[in-house]
């Protein structure tokens, strides 16, 4: 007779191969690729000139500091704390771009100080492996409490 | 077959293993640890920088309290380690560390996913009742032994999440043109010419390391070796050869890449595929000979996984290892098998075994044990 601790074994060792086997068929076209074990997935690299578009209009470079911010120190995981040079896309273009694309909008939302800001602008560009570049526009919403 | 699932699953096996593994991976947490709280000391946290929630839902907790429960998965690290309350000490380092790489995007990485896994099956698994802090604790206490072995699912389960890691890997590197026409290789390298050139490297090899036809080859070899381990580590024909080859494999990886804790971890949980039973081949040694004295002591300390049992021969009888199957080795066969059998020698032995006088013996005392009356 199946006991409720063989039933709930069974259960949980099923639940966790299928759930592995999952991850790993999920790491196919997710950006983020969590236990989906894809080592050193490709050679692509990518760099990305970013700036701020101010509320008069002008493009600032991120490079430069403003109201007492730095982007190296705002921004300073997975590779994105010196965007403009041109480097490896560790786990993949996708999940780099992604990684960019979240860190604009946290830069964006997290920048109090910063009272003249519209919204900022990454021009990426981005080589697959061998392939040539493609150009990628990537830009956070517009900043809301503005003057 | 739902029956022979159930009596695999729930058949008790020794949890030798993943107690050597318990004690190896205290240390790997450390390690992973030791840049947040580097950090933390700095009174620097994730929350100060870029980072992305999994989830709005997910809990964030006071700076104060998150670098204090940093603290407490280090001291559960240790205690996990030392085997000191064991199943809490495991329970919270795991509790932590999903927590912590959970907080943020930024945080995951696959070591720490598999770090996470292999912390979460040790905290299932009654790891602590041998190389611990727990037993010695009770033998002092004069209390009863607890059963060593158990229902072997988290055992199953480790070396099922082991394969899948490289079978993962190789096989998204098989179904990539990119990756497995050489071109992800050779131009990864290339990249890092200068560090080459820096190396101390003959040029032929920097050349040939740059050159793309060496990466048509050599990428589909990564790829097998890949594969091979997945799969090899499955049957025990090829099972030291697949452990033999990850080991090689993963000093490659550390020595060209960083990889945080992946190494250390992978080549820890590789232990998980020791047979799960103990004592069940012999040593003999000769208590006369001050030479086969300190070597059944040194056997006997390196022993982490409990594969022998040493006993006193005949005064004057050579040295003498009798295998699982009964095949009994003298002499240099014997510390052969021996040193092979041991966790730290066995990378450096395991080769010697192919070796013909070896194999000689082995096969000499098979065919006696088979045809005893000659």
């Amino acid at each position: 007779m199946t006991t409720r601790r063989t039933l709930a074994r069974r259960v949980a060792v099923i639940a966790i191969v299928g759930l592995q086997v999952a991850l790993i068929a999920r790491g196919y076209w997710a950006d983020h690729k969590e236990f989906a074990f894809q080592m050193f997935p490709e050679s692509s690299t990518w760099r990305a000139d970013i700036v701020r578009v101010t509320t008069d209009g002008r493009r600032i470079p991120i490079e430069r500091p403003w109201s007492g911010y730095r982007w190296d120190e705002l921004v300073q995981d997975r590779g994105l704390s010196s965007p403009s040079i041109r480097h490896h896309a560790d786990a993949g273009l996708d999940n780099q771009l992604a990684f960019l694309d979240a860190a604009l909008d946290w830069v964006a939302d997290n920048t109090p100080r910063d009272r003249e800001t519209r919204y900022l602008v990454a021009r990426v560009t981005a080589w697959h492996n061998d392939d040539g570049p493609r150009l990628e526009i990537i830009r956070t919403a517009r900043r809301e409490g503005l003057g | 077959m739902i029956a022979s699932l159930d009596e695999l699953l729930g058949r008790p096996v020794s949890m030798r293993s993943l107690a050597l593994l318990r004690v190896l991976t205290g240390a790997v947490v450390l390690l992973h640890l030791e840049p947040f709280l580097g950090d933390a000391s700095h009174g620097e946290t994730y929350r100060d920088a870029f980072h992305e929630p999994y989830a709005a839902w997910y809990p964030e907790l006071p700076e104060g309290i998150y670098i204090g429960l940093l603290w407490l998965a280090a001291v559960a690290a240790v205690a996990m380690s030392l085997g000191l309350l064991t199943r809490v000490a495991t329970a919270t380092t795991f509790a932590i560390v999903i927590y912590n790489v959970f907080l943020s995007t930024t945080h995951f990485h696959n070591n720490r996913a598999y770090l996470i896994i292999v912390l979460g099956l040790l905290a299932v698994a009654p790891c602590g009742r041998e190389l611990s802090l727990d037993a010695w604790i009770r033998r002092r206490r004069r209390l009863p032994t607890l059963d060593r072995s158990a229902p072997g699912w988290p055992l199953w389960l480790l070396r099922f999440e082991c394969a899948a890691i490289y079978g993962a890997s190789g096989l998204s590197k098989l179904v990539d043109p990119d990756w497995f026409g050489g071109t992800v290789s050779w131009q990864r390298v290339v990249r890092a010419r200068d560090d080459l050139e820096a190396a101390p490297l003959p040029d032929w090899a920097v050349t040939t390391l740059t050159d793309p036809d060496f990466h048509t080859a050599a990428a589909k070899f990564i790829v097998l070796t890949e594969l091979f381990i997945a799969l090899g580590l499955w049957w025990r024909g090829t099972r030291y050869a697949a452990v033999w080859v990850a080991v090689v494999f993963h000093v490659a990886i550390e020595a060209s890449a960083s990889v945080q804790v992946f190494s250390l971890l992978a080549i820890a949980v590789l232990c998980v595929w020791a047979v799960p039973s103990t004592r069940d081949r012999v040593l003999r040694f000769d208590p006369a000979s001050v030479r086969q004295r300190r070597w059944a002591r040194v056997a006997g300390a390196l022993d982490w996984l409990a594969r022998f049992r040493i006993e006193p021969a005949a005064p004057g009888s050579a040295r003498e290892v009798t295998d699982r199957d009964g095949t009994a080795l003298r002499g240099a066969p014997a510390v052969v098998l021996t040193l092979s059998r041991l966790p730290l020698t066995a990378w450096f032995t395991l080769p010697a075994l192919l070796l013909p006088p070896v194999r000689r013996a082995r096969r000499a005392d098979r065919e006696m044990a088979v045809a005893p009356a000659g």
